[in-house]
């Protein structure tokens, strides 16, 4: 049981940064690396101010804004210097590296003594339900993650919710637009670099959102914790759009958020099962791998178009 | 209303492609006035057409439009003054979205774009009203994806959207040669309407000789990056497509004979 409440609390938290790359991927077109380098920097950016005793609310947002810079920088070096898009985010995610061991000062900051959304949450699960182990069916659980669980799922929930009322208003419109067919947001009055650096630091904001979060549920901030974060997030938007079958918005979201749990569900059983943790992210790429090609390669067999 | 002076435009200059693909161009539109732009292939009235939308800057020229210079302006702040349609239906209209989001951009061209309801009730009212006019039975399908529509239909929802805030300049690019002859008509006969209903200044640029004949007040004849014949008034309306074939057959001569003399010349003196 406890392998599954941290299962869920984990993919609920990854959500934010399933939802991240939605955005870059899905609405721009644009396989965004300066993720790997954002999920870090959130996370260095709030362990370092926890430490120091600030909120957990204020350090968490300080690390969703500096990841939100970041994305901002790449938009700046894709559009306004004419730099491939895939290029952008590997310089940004490359100078991020340095960025984060010094905003760390070291290569891994723990939150053992820190005051986090994590310890809030136990002293709110206990407030309310005591510190006694409760039973959800049966299964006993301690009122501390329930509550660490409760908080995931707002944040998760909330930030959803937001995204999709943001992309129905006019700025969010003509941001999806602007991944559909630049040439007409063009021929609308609308500055495509704006909606392109507005759309990339929205989705490395979510990133680095995400890794803050993730650094106080796991108790430490590493400047390692990055790699292979945008192939993650990639897995969880296909799993999440297999799931709901749909490219509506809403859908899409909700399916970014369930993809990510599932994912973070399959991959608790498999390492349960004896799955080497070495081979997680090689086998996470396999799966990405094939999830695109898959399609393709099924209509090419029925003999119709190949799917865009 | 739009002043073009001394328009040149050569694209990869110096190199085995160059195209130059306006050489001195000078036109100015009166307000209200429907130019058909003809030409033949590469005679640069696409490029003419592209320079004041702005898709790109000029070599040398001034592009004076509804009082402003805006020969340094990029596209998007143009928009706020033009409205356009493309010769591919798939350039107008943005196909993963809603008509009706595709109506939300449109009704916020040139105008500042902030965090209200991109799908405001009243703009839902003012859409389903004008789509149903266009008689394609599209006003129950606001919320279906635009991709799934025929290029007819996406052409005419395209000039639905440049026009839905009234532009000081539409500009029309063979806005109908990519779709089948019956679409084509429906298309051109819309353009008519809109453009005759709320008095646009349009510049639009065909390949067809019947649609020039039939539509506008005026006729400009491009070759070679340079406008030769200018119809206007009473003589664009005695004009018939006999009489614009001719001119073309009369440029074609004239080029040959140069061509022919150049020969000449180069055997006997070179």
């Amino acid at each position: 049981m406890t392998l599954l409440l941290g299962a869920l609390t984990l993919g609920l938290i990854l959500s934010l940064l399933a939802m991240g790359v939605y955005v870059s991927f899905r609405i721009f077109s644009i396989p965004d690396i300066t993720t790997d380098g954002s999920i870090t920097l959130g996370a260095a950016v709030a362990a370092v101010l926890l430490v120091g005793g600030t909120s957990p609310v204020l350090a968490t947002a300080a690390g969703a804004l500096a990841g939100a810079v970041a994305g901002a920088l790449a938009g700046v070096i894709h559009t306004r210097f004419k730099i491939n898009a895939l290029l952008a985010g590997i310089l940004v995610m490359t100078a991020l590296y340095s960025v984060n061991l010094h905003v760390m000062g070291r290569s891994n900051v723990p939150l053992l003594q820190a005051n986090t959304f994590a310890t809030q949450g136990e002293r709110l699960g206990q407030a309310l339900f005591g510190a006694g182990p409760l039973h959800v069916l049966g299964w006993p659980v301690t009122p501390g993650d329930l509550a660490v669980l409760a908080l995931a799922l707002l944040a998760a929930v909330a930030a959803g919710v937001m995204l999709y009322l943001f992309f129905r208003t006019d700025v969010g419109t003509a941001m999806r637009a602007t991944g559909d067919n630049p040439q007409m947001v063009r021929a609308l009055g609308a500055d495509v670099d704006r909606y392109t650096i507005l759309g990339l630091a929205l989705s490395n904001g979510l990133v680095a959102l995400s890794g803050a979060l993730l650094a106080q549920y796991q108790g430490f901030a590493d400047a390692q914790m990055g790699i292979g974060m945008i192939v993650w997030g990639l897995a969880s938007v296909i799993i999440g759009e297999a799931l709901t079958g749909s490219r509506s918005l809403g859908l899409a979201l909700a399916g970014a958020v369930l993809g990510s749990v599932l994912f973070r569900l399959l991959v608790a059983v498999a390492l349960r099962w004896g799955l080497n943790p070495n081979d997680l992210k090689l086998i996470t790429a396999l799966f990405v791998f094939s999830a695109l090609v898959l399609p393709r390669f099924l209509a090419r067999r029925r003999g119709g178009a190949p799917a865009a | 209303m739009l002043e073009l002076q001394g328009l040149r435009q050569t694209f990869n200059p110096g190199t085995v492609n160059e195209v130059r693909a306006l050489q001195g161009v000078d036109l100015t539109l009166d307000e209200g006035s429907f130019v058909v732009v003809l030409g033949t292939n590469g005679s640069g009235k696409s490029t003419l057409l592209n320079a004041v939308a702005g898709s790109f800057f000029l070599d040398e020229g001034r592009i004076r439009l509804d009082g402003h210079d805006v020969t340094r302006w990029p596209e998007h702040r143009r928009a706020s003054l033009i409205g356009r349609v493309f010769q591919n239906p798939f350039s107008g209209t943005a196909p993963g979205m809603s008509i009706a989001e595709n109506f939300a951009l449109a009704a916020r061209r040139g105008r500042p774009r902030g965090l209200s309801w991109a799908l405001a009730p009243d703009l839902m009212g003012a859409l389903r009203d004008r789509v149903a006019g266009l008689r394609m039975g599209l006003e129950d399908r606001l919320d279906n994806a635009i991709g799934s529509l025929s290029g007819g239909q996406r052409q005419a929802l395209t000039l639905l959207m440049a026009t839905w805030l009234r532009p000081r300049l539409l500009l029309l690019d063979e806005h109908t040669a990519a779709l089948d002859p019956k679409s084509a008509d429906q298309v051109i006969t819309l353009s008519d309407e809109v453009i005759r209903r709320d008095g646009l200044t349009t510049l639009m640029v065909t390949h067809s000789m019947a649609q020039a004949v039939a539509y506008g007040d005026r006729i400009i004849m491009m070759h070679r990056g340079r406008v030769v014949h200018d119809f206007r008034g009473a003589e664009k309306r005695r004009l018939r497509q006999e009489d614009l074939i001719d001119r073309f057959d009369e440029i074609r001569r004239r080029e040959q004979l140069d061509e022919g003399a150049a020969a000449m010349l180069r055997e006997l003196y070179v």
